[in-house]
């Protein structure tokens, strides 16, 4: 009974192999290529021992202490799927989480917003360079240093901010330690360090439309405006799609920004306690290993399924120019 | 693939023996054995130096090493190091992580070293109780101790009327708030001129506030408002010394108190929660607070503020008297150290009087040892910063010690949103019942 039934199961097996073989582009198997196998294997080892170093060896190692009770200065205890009960009773998980979102919605709509606009000013006014290099300069200032010249700029006793809401008669704002204020001015923080970037994505975008569209555009008449609406963002989806999960996944990272500006980090009362931060704390500040990585297991599950999601929904592979 | 992963591995394996021959925690240099000590205080690592001379004298064959890292990475640093093997041979400390760290056995035990060397733990004043962990066992040797003080203006008391005496002796409690509230009703002065007590003050527009903030969010608000919730009898860890399985938040004293200290800020006579972000000597040097209750170990430094002249008094005094917690920082012996004995020489001389007068005298720290302590007031005293009442403080009893708890870092994250919920007008204070619960779940993990 064996036999008959093995064998052809493993026709379509080896069918697929050759098939697959037979894509092979042609001239890999050339005389000149051939050899190149092996010098290929020694450029790209650097880069693939780093990768399963630093990048798959940590992700699995993760999973495994997400099953396990791990408090680092001992060995870590299998405790199945305890750490998801709690994690899915745990209160400040999904406070943190609110705040995240909360969070995100508005950095990635604002730094969309901005970033298109500026992309499109500057490919419709001006090609200078030096303006492109201006815009992109923040995007270079690490987040820590940002962060620190913000929250002094930002401070609610000193910064200059309140300095001038203060001559103009207003009353001071508690930027960085009232609730309603902080999280959208770590928000803020984080679309101006990060709008440059976009843009200029954006801009590269928007020079691989070709010309005469515009043109054809302007011959039947059509405003700026209308032709941003109705030729440049749809010609544009490709990229937009990849700008916006990028920002997406950015945006839910975060975590320098608010370690550095909000006194208690994460603070106050919480209100800016994103779900980075509450994992940074319980691993590395309660050496909750074990909870903590069950934690950002559960983000990058969520991370995945948003981005899946986000292909989807923009169509991403494909743009309205076909 | 196969090869691969031995690549990997081997790379691996190569790495980690390179990180472990580049950061190797002691040596013997030259026949001597090094000590290596750590401290989070830069101050107190320049003052522990001045101890070396004598120690390396009496010890010709073992040299100390001590640095010093940002209290920010500190316990990061420490904890990376227990990991890999690396970590100094001796610490100091805070009593908040004694239970992690004893716990998970990366601290020895020092009560054989103790008993070998008929080491006195008699001589300390204050903080050694707070080291012994469940076993019974000590695992610390106090170095310091650190309770508040109130600092005030002299001038502007003197401008309010008062003398120094008034300061001094200020009384408390929570339903008049005792000559604490006068005092500090009078010294608030407005955008006008109106003073805190006087018909016509503007809350909203102040220009000096009498007291600075005593809301703060830690969860034994050790310089804030536990001075004044002890002198009603409350303890931090309730009825217990050490290792509580609640902290008392839903005492009816405790909630009395911290309504009333909400009070102060929503009467305009005290900084709100949040409202300044400097320290209190800054708040003290720019004539926005005239008095400031802050930690004993800023006394060196507030009293040296150009243009004030800086007092110290003691903290109020409550209907059952003054009390506040103390907190001691202390050494502890990582166990992967490869020189017990010459750790143990070390630690042990600093725990002694004659390194605790010499690093004393800069008073960057109060020794727990009584006699040290004098020393320490004497010497600034050439100095002009009158410290006698810390003596006094010491010598009255005054201080209970901070209870040390397991899992205390938990603590911390959990209750102090809470507190910061509270003062900053988010929760009322119903809050705290339910605070004392959660403080039940997080002690009794294990």
């Amino acid at each position: 009974m064996t036999l008959p039934n093995a064998a052809p199961a493993a026709l379509p097996a080896a069918t697929a192999a050759r098939s697959r073989r037979g894509r092979r582009p042609v001239n890999a198997a050339a005389p000149s290529h051939r050899g190149d196998a092996r010098l290929a294997w020694v450029l790209i080892t650097p880069s693939v021992i780093g990768f399963l170093v630093f990048a798959v060896y940590p992700t699995l190692r993760g999973i495994y202490f997400s099953f396990t009770d791990y408090h680092l200065l001992s060995a870590p205890t299998w405790i199945g799927f305890d750490n998801f009960v709690e994690l899915i009773h745990d209160g400040t998980f999904w406070a943190s989480l609110a705040v995240t979102v909360y969070f995100v919605v508005i950095a990635v709509a604002l730094t969309l917003v901005i970033a298109i606009v500026t992309a499109a000013v500057l490919h419709r006014v001006t090609r200078s360079t030096v303006v492109r290099g201006l815009i992109i300069l923040p995007f270079l200032i690490s987040g820590v240093v940002a962060a620190t010249v913000w929250s002094w700029m930002l401070d609610a006793q000193l910064g200059i901010v309140n300095s001038v809401i203060h001559a103009f008669g207003g009353q001071g704002i508690q930027f960085l330690t009232a609730r309603q204020w902080a999280i959208p001015s770590i928000a803020l923080i984080h679309v101006w360090k990060n709008m440059g970037y976009t843009s200029i994505i954006l801009f590269a975008g928007l020079q691989t439309i070709p010309p005469s569209i515009y043109e054809a555009g302007r011959i039947d008449g059509a405003s700026e405006t209308s032709m941003f609406f109705r030729l440049t963002l749809p010609l544009l989806r490709p990229i937009l799609a990849l700008v916006v999960v990028l920002n997406v996944i950015g945006a839910f990272q975060v975590f320098d920004i608010v370690s550095v500006a909000t006194r208690p980090p994460g603070g106050p009362a919480n209100a800016t306690n994103v779900l980075q931060m509450y994992i940074y704390k319980k691993g590395f500040g309660q050496f909750d290993f074990g909870y903590a990585s069950t934690m950002s297991l559960a983000l990058f599950a969520m991370l995945i399924i948003i981005t899946f999601v986000q292909m989807r929904l923009l169509r991403a592979s494909e743009s309205d120019n076909a | 693939m196969r090869k691969l992963r031995i690549i990997a591995g081997l790379v691996v394996a190569g790495l980690a023996a390179a990180g472990l021959a580049a950061c190797s925690a002691s040596g013997d240099a030259g026949g001597k054995v090094t000590v290596n000590w750590w401290t989070w205080d830069d101050r107190q690592a320049a003052a522990y130096k001045l101890c070396i001379p004598g120690f390396e004298k009496q010890n010709p064959d073992i040299t100390v090493k001590i640095s010093q890292y940002n209290v920010d990475d500190y316990f990061t640093k420490l904890t990376a190091g227990f990991v890999a093997g690396t970590a100094p041979d001796a610490f100091q400390n805070s009593v908040p992580l004694l239970g992690a760290y004893a716990g998970q056995k990366q601290i020895m035990p020092l009560d054989d070293l103790i008993k070998k060397t008929h080491y006195d733990l008699g001589q300390f004043s204050v903080g050694v109780d707070s080291w012994k962990y469940l076993d019974g066992k000590q695992y610390g040797i106090p170095l310091d101790w650190a309770g508040a003080a109130i600092y005030f203006n002299e001038d502007m008391i003197t401008a309010a009327g008062y003398t120094d005496d008034d300061i001094q002796n200020m009384t408390w409690n929570p339903d008049d708030g005792g000559t604490f509230d006068k005092i500090v009703a009078h010294l608030t002065i407005d955008k006008n001129g109106v003073r805190g007590d006087e018909p016509g003050f503007d809350k909203n527009n102040v220009k000096t506030y009498g007291i600075g903030t005593l809301a703060a969010a830690d969860f034994n608000g050790q310089t804030s408002w536990n001075p004044f919730v002890s002198t009603l009898g409350w303890r931090l860890g309730g009825d217990k010394k050490a290792w509580p399985t609640e902290l008392p938040y839903g005492d009816p004293r405790l909630i009395k108190t911290l309504d009333y200290i909400k009070g102060l800020g929503d009467r305009g006579l005290m900084p709100k929660y949040g409202q300044f972000t400097v320290s209190a000597a800054e708040q003290m040097g720019a004539g926005s607070v005239a008095m400031a209750q802050d930690g004993t170990w800023t006394a060196t430094s507030i009293t040296k503020v150009p243009g004030i002249k800086v007092g110290i008094a003691r903290t109020v005094k409550g209907p059952e008297g003054r009390s506040m917690i103390s907190n001691s920082n202390a050494n502890n012996i990582f166990v992967g150290t490869k020189h017990v004995d010459e750790t143990w020489k070390w630690v042990s001389y600093m725990g002694s009087l004659a390194c605790q007068t010499t690093a004393g005298k800069t008073a960057t720290f109060l020794p727990s040892i009584a006699q040290a302590l004098q020393s320490t007031v004497d010497a600034q005293k050439a100095e002009g910063i009158d410290l006698s009442t810390f003596v006094q403080a010491l010598n009255d009893k005054e201080l209970y010690p901070a209870p040390p708890t397991v899992n205390g870092q938990e603590l911390t994250d959990t209750i102090q949103p809470e507190f910061e919920a509270f003062f900053n007008g988010e929760k009322d204070d119903s809050i705290f019942p339910q605070m004392q619960k959660q403080t039940q779940q997080i002690l009794a993990k294990k």
